[in-house]
């Protein structure tokens, strides 16, 4: 569990959800607490996890490399053999999804990463600056937003050539624009409120505002969009993969196995495809309902507010 | 109010101008120009140099940009390096496609994700909730090819029946031309309205929450005026937002659903142009898009305003 | 299909079986046999970049342009694939006055489509003299090397040309049949337009009219009522649309909205092959191989591969036919020019002691390596391009495993293909390449390119006086079992030396509906020809 938190939610957030749940006990308890009243976000977080540990065990759970071409095994049926089957080169279905989760978590998380850092530093000192500043930067956000992603992403491929940090790159450089206007819509209207005004008059800087008054209120908008982003992030590189441009080969990219021999040899060999399409489900659910359960918890004005409006 | 849209206006040629500049450099830094596309297999140095001065292409950047501003601004957005075709007609042909197609999803996502967001919110944790939830991040956690893949092939299979593949104008057969578009329309709907329907939910929990809301419950206003009209205006800013965002995506970022459903928008033109760096086509495209977000984040700035009345000019 | 016992899906598929063999029986039928009139051909076609024949040599354009164009020889229409007999189409007959003297006499009254500016008046010899003239004279035709040895084209009446040549080139007529840019053309369009790129200036003496171009969605074509092969064509037009994604064509072609195979060529692609016979047992099929190489090239100008053994170890290190299995499920390992070419194509054992290179051995590769001072292997890169589809791709990954496996450590470069085309394929690039060369109706072109040091398409960077030699003995000796000696020679010699790792054709499938009559396919650009040659008997 501590794992996903980590790396989904903001520090400030995160400071939080520590000061909640010390070690020990009660941090069981607060666990245990989550699981009651978040059924759903418990099962995410579990598929989150399961996945994580996929990532970082599949030597160990695995029999065969991602890349041997088995002889005499070319699409096999799932089997006691092959769990998963094999695909069109003979390849282990389950060793190529194993390892297909580390690219996808490098993948998402990457993207997130690069994605929401940018949008939190422009959405958020855009909206509490306003006035020139603001326009000046939303222009560049505006150019940035427009300008088609294809283009972006296929100079990256093109100049770089494809891989692995290149596509992640790509991709976060392209998400970080609309989830910027996102965050400085929040912002805007977070510091029209009377508690920054007050800050402002206690002599507080404006990195001091933006990092401890604001970051801490449009984090719940940040989360929410990091969620929505790290499934959006996997499943716009399977898009890619589509369209030629996704992690290339040898990389056993969820993405590339459904749009490549998955979609190739689907009428024969379902289970190719099946497999690496179910994978990306999981996890894109998996990370969606977590963030909803996370977003709920951490909302900041739901700290004292007695839960449940009703 | 009007000043401030005239204000706009003016500083939105601003980031025209920033993201042609963008455009017109990063894919001729790509290796591989037209010209050596043009040319394929068989390239020879001296003609590479010759096609290129016939194309105009030997001049330094900036002074191809500044040309092509020039005559942008005369309102000629050139032809196409391959097909010797005016853009701007491409253009008009293609726009209405991609827009169709983009609208039809855009309802689709709008009339299933704003109430089921509503619901979801106003009943947290209940089972409807859990229910509308689940199906709303099942919708869109499968890759939007995959879905076409399937509802392509698999009728075929089972029914002997698969999507038209040629396309019908709307002059042809008015049934023919907009029933193309519903299959695509759903599918592309569908992962738009999943995204629509958490924002929407999640913000509306917020707006909730507010001392605001909580003033209206206490004076004892019912439930439905309650989210109606205090809440869900404020709950719909980001909402809004993201909605902007989605109309100019679709416009350029729809080359998968055009490639499987053989629809001639835009973004199957956009590929094809990076790919044979058919420099005026993408620049063209992208003056196109860049102009409709310049009009769609207007819009929603001033959605704002008449969503919170906080918000002042 | 809820019904099919294992009897009854056995009888299909013998059945699908006997169609295609019996299929064959069939194929040389006399062309001008009485066909049935009407009907609209609807076939996966593409969305040329332009129109212009001598501005590209783009597969795309030069299929379409088959549709609306005349050639004055081209290859025969109705007999088995891989077979490329040129015959007459504008051009009568032609005679050779001495070794560099060739005339061709023309058909008389052939019309140009009705269509401005040319508005169907008569072909004559100036409209071949212009078309070559420009042909040889555009400075962007990347196609001028096809007729390198022409020195100029003189019209000597009305009805006849004389192409006058630097060299004897005993292979003129077989270009002039290559569907590649060989198309006449007519002045007034070249005129009035400035260049053929427009839809409106594809005017032609060919069997259909181009009645309408929708960019990326379709080409339109009707029957050209003035056609010169009386009959054809039996259809009164052809669809022509564009496809590209397998997955909606045989979605199309399963549904009936194609009356040939979704993929190219017409064919089904082999993985849906056993799907779509099991379903749809009525549908006609025809196996061939394909006239195009794949392989490895290398920097044979540079260590290590300028080293024999070195070369030899990498084929030795690949196994052709578990990659032809796996990705391609039929093909053939191929020497220099494809298999499917079959008259200029020897069987790998036919190689002579070059032969023995194509053989899976990865201990003897390893054996060279050390031989040639890479005992602890090499390592090196593999570039290719997604451009080309996934099977390439899959294919890569196979053939870097292999290499991996005898001791040769090569990185993958995946390349966007227009970055390929301009870098590795014209030979800018380090280590080595893997990819199809260029599709071959004659010997000579392929290996022209391939072998000729001053050539951009000589991708190894290979540079050998016994094969410069040889290939130009080739050029100039008439008789054909003495020509097809060299030129089987030069493939043994190539398989020697290995500057290219050529690794094998890929079989087709070839499929259509049992109503399209009259048609045979044909690993060719000439869609036209053999479109205006079938009827539909629905």
């Amino acid at each position: 569990m501590a794992n996903g938190v980590e790396t989904l939610v903001s520090p400030s957030a995160h400071r939080r959800i520590r000061r909640r749940t010390a070690i020990g006990a009660p941090g069981l308890r607060a666990l245990w607490r989550f699981c009651c009243k978040k059924p759903l976000g418990a099962l995410g977080g579990a598929i989150v996890l399961a996945m994580i540990l996929m990532a970082v065990l599949a030597p160990w759970i695995t029999r065969y490399s991602y890349d041997e071409t088995i002889r005499g095994a070319r699409m096999k049926p799932p089997g006691a053999q092959f769990w998963m089957g094999t695909d069109n080169l003979g390849r282990d279905m389950w060793s190529r999804v194993v390892y297909g989760a580390r690219i996808s978590v490098t993948v998402g998380f990457g993207a997130v990463l690069i994605a929401q850092a940018l949008a939190a530093c422009i959405g958020i000192t855009s909206g509490y600056f306003g006035g020139r500043f603001d326009l000046c930067v939303q222009r560049i956000v505006d150019a940035w937003q427009s300008f088609p992603f294809l283009v972006v992403i296929l100079s990256i491929m093109a100049v770089l050539g494809p891989g692995l940090v290149n596509v992640t790159a790509a991709l976060g450089v392209v998400g970080a624009a609309n989830a910027s206007r996102v965050i400085r819509g929040t912002t805007i209207s977070v510091v029209q409120n009377a508690y920054i005004e007050s800050a402002r008059a206690l002599g507080a800087g404006h990195l001091r505002i933006m990092i401890r008054h604001i970051l801490p209120n449009v984090a719940a908008t940040i989360i929410v969009l990091a969620t929505i982003g790290l499934g959006a992030f996997i499943l716009a590189e399977s898009a890619l993969s589509f369209l030629g441009f996704g992690v290339p080969p040898p990389y056993p990219s969820w993405g590339g196995m459904l749009s490549g021999s998955g979609r190739a040899f689907f009428l024969d060999a379902p289970w190719i495809a099946i497999y690496p399409g179910l994978a990306i489900s999981m996890a894109v659910f998996g990370f969606n309902m977590l963030g909803d359960a996370l977003r709920d918890v951490l909302d900041p004005r739901l700290r004292g507010a007695g839960g449940r409006v009703r | 109010m009007r000043k401030y849209v005239l204000r706009r206006l003016l500083v939105a040629s601003a980031s025209l101008v920033i993201a042609s500049l963008g455009v017109f450099s990063l894919p001729r830094l790509i290796p591989g120009d037209a010209v050596q596309l043009m040319l394929d297999e068989r390239a020879y140095g001296k003609d590479l140099d010759d096609l290129r001065a016939k194309l105009g292409l030997d001049r330094p950047i900036y002074v191809q940009y500044f040309d092509w501003a020039g005559r942008v601004v005369r309102g000629q957005l050139g032809e196409s390096l391959w097909t010797k075709r005016p853009v701007i007609e491409e253009l008009a042909r293609r726009l209405p496609v991609s827009l169709e197609l983009g609208l039809l999803a855009l309802c689709f996502s709008i009339s299933i994700a704003l109430p089921v967001g509503i619901v979801a919110a106003v009943r947290q944790d209940s089972f409807a909730d859990y229910i509308t939830r689940s199906l709303a991040i099942l919708g869109l956690s499968v890759p939007g090819f995959w879905i076409a893949t399937l509802a392509v092939l698999l009728p075929a299979i089972w029914w002997g029946w698969s999507p038209p593949i040629q396309f019908t104008e709307f002059s042809v057969d008015l049934w023919a031309h907009v029933s193309q578009f519903i299959l695509p329309a759903a599918i592309l709907g569908l992962a738009s309205a999943a995204a629509i329907m958490r924002l929407t939910r999640a913000m509306l929990l917020d707006v909730l929450r507010q001392d605001y809301v909580r003033t209206a419950w206490a004076k004892g206003v019912g439930e439905r005026c309650v989210v109606l009209k205090h809440s869900l205006k404020n709950a719909l800013i980001p909402v809004v937002t993201v909605l902007g965002i989605q109309v100019a995506q679709i416009l350029g970022g729809t080359v998968i659903f055009e490639t499987i459903f053989g629809l001639p928008g835009m973004g199957r033109f956009l590929f094809d142009a990076i790919n044979q760096r058919d420099y005026p086509v993408i620049q063209g495209i992208n003056l196109l898009i860049v102009s409709v977000v310049v009009v769609m984040n207007l819009t929603v700035d001033a959605f704002y305003a008449f969503l919170d009345p906080r918000i002042r000019y | 299909m809820g019904t099919l016992t294992r009897r009854n899906l056995l009888k299909i598929s013998l059945a699908a079986g006997a169609a295609a063999s019996a299929e064959p029986l069939l194929a040389p039928r006399r062309l001008d046999a009485q066909g049935k009139r009407g009907g609209i051909l609807r076939v996966r076609g593409y969305d040329p970049p332009h129109f212009d024949p001598h501005q590209t040599l783009n597969f795309k354009t030069n299929t379409t342009l088959s549709f609306v164009h005349s050639k004055l020889v081209r290859h025969k229409v109705g007999v088995a694939p891989g077979t490329f007999t040129v015959e007459p189409d504008l051009a009568e007959r032609w005679e050779e006055l001495d070794d560099t003297t060739v005339v061709f006499y023309l058909r008389r009254g052939v019309r140009w489509h009705n269509k401005p500016p040319v508005n169907g008046r008569e072909l004559t010899a100036e409209d071949v003299k212009f078309t070559f003239d420009r042909f040889l004279t555009e400075p962007t035709n990347p196609l001028k090397f096809m007729l390198d040895p022409v020195d100029r084209v003189e019209v000597v009446d009305r009805y006849a040309v004389r192409f006058r040549l630097k060299e004897p080139f005993v292979w003129l007529v077989n270009m002039l049949a290559n569907p590649t840019g060989t198309w006449i053309v007519a002045r007034e369009g070249v005129e009035k337009y400035g260049d053929l790129k427009k839809p409106e200036s594809a005017i032609g003496t060919g069997p259909f009219t181009l009645e309408r171009y929708d960019p990326n969605v379709k080409t339109i074509f009707r029957r050209n009522p003035t056609y010169f092969r009386s009959g054809e064509p039996w259809v009164d037009g052809v669809d022509w649309l564009v496809m590209e994604d397998a997955a909606a064509g045989l979605a199309a072609y399963r549904t009936g909205q194609l009356d040939c195979g979704n993929w190219h060529q017409w064919a089904v692609r082999q993985q849906d092959l056993e799907s779509l016979k099991k379903s749809q047992p009525q549908l006609m099929y025809r196996d061939w191989v394909s006239n195009v190489t794949q392989g490895i090239y290398m920097r044979t100008d540079k260590p290590p591969f300028n080293d024999v053994r070195v070369r030899r170890a990498i084929s030795h290190a690949i196994d052709r036919q578990a990659i032809i299995e796996s990705v391609y499920v039929k093909g053939e390992p191929t020497p220099a020019i494809g298999r499917g070419l079959t008259d200029w194509s020897p069987r790998v054992d036919q190689l002579g002691p070059g032969a023995k290179y194509y053989r899976h051995d990865p201990k003897e590769a390893r054996r060279l390596l050390a031989e040639a001072g890479f005992p602890n292997g090499l390592k090196t890169q593999l570039t290719a391009t997604p451009g080309y589809g996934i099977d390439l791709v899959d294919a890569v990954q196979m053939a870097q495993r292999q290499l991996k496996e005898s001791g040769i450590d090569a990185e993958l470069k995946l390349q966007e293909y227009g970055a390929y085309v301009g870098t590795t394929f014209l030979g800018k690039y380090e280590g080595m390449a893997m990819g199809p060369f260029s599709i071959a109706w004659e010997p000579h072109t392929a290996l022209y390119g391939m072998y000729s040091p001053e050539q951009p398409r000589n991708s190894s960077h290979v540079a050998d006086a016994r094969m410069v030699s040889m290939l130009k003995e080739q050029m100039r000796t008439k008789d054909l079992e003495a020509r097809r000696k060299i030129i089987f020679d030069i493939q043994r010699h190539a398989a020697e030396q290995q500057y290219y790792v050529y690794l094998y054709s890929v079989g087709v499938t070839g499929s259509w509906r049992p109503y399209v009559k009259n048609y045979v396919p044909n690993s060719s650009f000439d869609f036209g020809n053999r479109s205006a040659a079938l009827w539909l008997d629905r």
